[in-house]
């Protein structure tokens, strides 16, 4: 089952193809918020060399956030035109979960996105019998708040996301031993990880609708909003 | 607060190259005043002073125009918006809190959205014909050294 992923969720633009036995193509350029020109150049590119189009594609994934509300805009209507055009289904993945798949880390995975300003999204994952569970559901928080979670309830901890290298003192100085930082070639979103995630949910079952399929922004409610506020 | 007079079109219009030529990368403006005080049109000047090529027009209809130039000009104007809740929609922290530079138009509406390190902007008309009145306020470290650098007594 041939599966077309992408993730734009951070700068990191990322394309991958692949089955289910190998990665095929993956095509990833970190640089500035530059997606809405680049994605469609990227994936026609790495098509063009594997000698595919979009039409021979069986299965669309794409990373819905939470991450840039620009970035994710771009990769969200991307896939889902692609998929509307063909008809094919399409399945969203969890840019945090994406991120922790990257990593296959015995103990806590904590994916950290930056959401400025001192607040991250984040979640805490780990592996049973190799499968990934999510055991703190997606979230925004500050910095710190996490730090002290971590700090209290947690060892063997795994850190990655582009939050890592924005927050990287602070995230050493409150956890020290307790924490490894990822090599850089797993720091970043990888639409190869959005699309092996998204093959193995197709075949659990999950199906999203090319129509219905929208980014999970994660904003602050508006209660920590103006929490935030009277604090300052 | 600082008042400055502006006599006639040209006097704004230096008025505004000298701001943009000033601005620094993060630098957001609160642009108020009534319809027709000239707030477009002084961004246009700012625009130009921060090197900016294309046309500017009023993103009244757009809500937000992005510009390039000397440093990335993002032009919102939220005379629509219903309040701040709308601008979430608008993926507006994004802008905000880039390395470019906002200005805001009819900022006083969404104040309680905006940081407080901010460069307040009010235009008024004066008695004469194309006589302007401008009003900078603001408070915090970027503010201070601004209005040094715009250097009026």
């Amino acid at each position: 089952m041939k599966t077309l992923a992408v993730d734009t969720s951070t700068m990191m633009a990322t394309c991958a193809l692949l089955d289910e036995d190998r990665l095929l193509g993956e095509f990833s350029l970190n640089q500035d918020m530059t997606h809405s020109e680049n994605l469609v150049p990227m994936i026609k590119e790495m098509l063009d060399n594997l000698n595919l189009k979009v039409k021979d594609i069986d299965l669309f994934g794409v990373a819905i956030g939470p991450g840039s509300f620009t970035g994710l805009r771009i990769g969200i209507a991307t896939i889902k035109s692609f998929a509307h055009v063909f008809d094919k289904p399409v399945i969203g993945v969890s840019t945090l979960e994406g991120l922790a798949f990257n990593l296959p880390y015995n103990g806590y995975i904590v994916p950290i996105i930056d959401a400025r300003r001192n607040r991250i999204y984040t979640g805490i994952y780990n592996r049973i019998k190799g499968n990934l569970i999510n055991i703190v559901e997606p979230t925004i928080m500050e910095v710190d708040k996490l730090m002290k979670l971590l700090q209290k309830e947690y060892d063997h901890i795994i850190v990655n996301g582009n939050g890592t290298l924005v927050y990287r003192d602070i995230i050493l100085e409150a956890l020290g031993d307790q924490v490894i930082m990822a090599p850089k070639n797993l720091n970043s979103c990888r639409a190869s990880s959005i699309g092996e995630l998204a093959l193995l949910k197709y075949k659990e079952g999950q199906r999203d609708s090319y129509y219905h399929l929208v980014p999970e922004y994660l904003r602050e409610s508006q209660a920590q909003r103006e929490l935030r506020k009277r604090d300052k | 607060m600082v008042r400055i007079v502006l006599k006639g079109l040209k006097e704004t219009e230096e008025f505004g190259e000298k701001l943009g030529s000033i601005l620094k990368p993060g630098d957001i403006i609160s642009l108020t005043g009534d319809l027709g005080a000239g707030k477009t049109a002084l961004t246009k000047s700012i625009g130009k002073g921060l090197g900016v090529e294309d046309y500017i027009t009023s993103p009244t209809f757009t809500l937000i125009n992005e510009y390039k130039g000397r440093i990335n000009l993002y032009h919102f104007d939220v005379y629509r918006l219903e309040g701040s809740m709308d601008l979430y929609d608008l993926g507006f922290e994004e802008y905000i809190y880039s390395d470019g530079i906002s200005i805001i138009e009819w900022g006083d509406k969404i104040e309680e959205a905006l940081p407080k390190e901010r460069i307040n902007i009010r235009i008024e008309k004066g008695t004469e014909l194309d006589e302007r009145i401008i009003y900078i306020y603001g408070e915090g470290e970027r503010f201070e050294q601004f209005i040094k650098e715009l250097n009026i007594d």
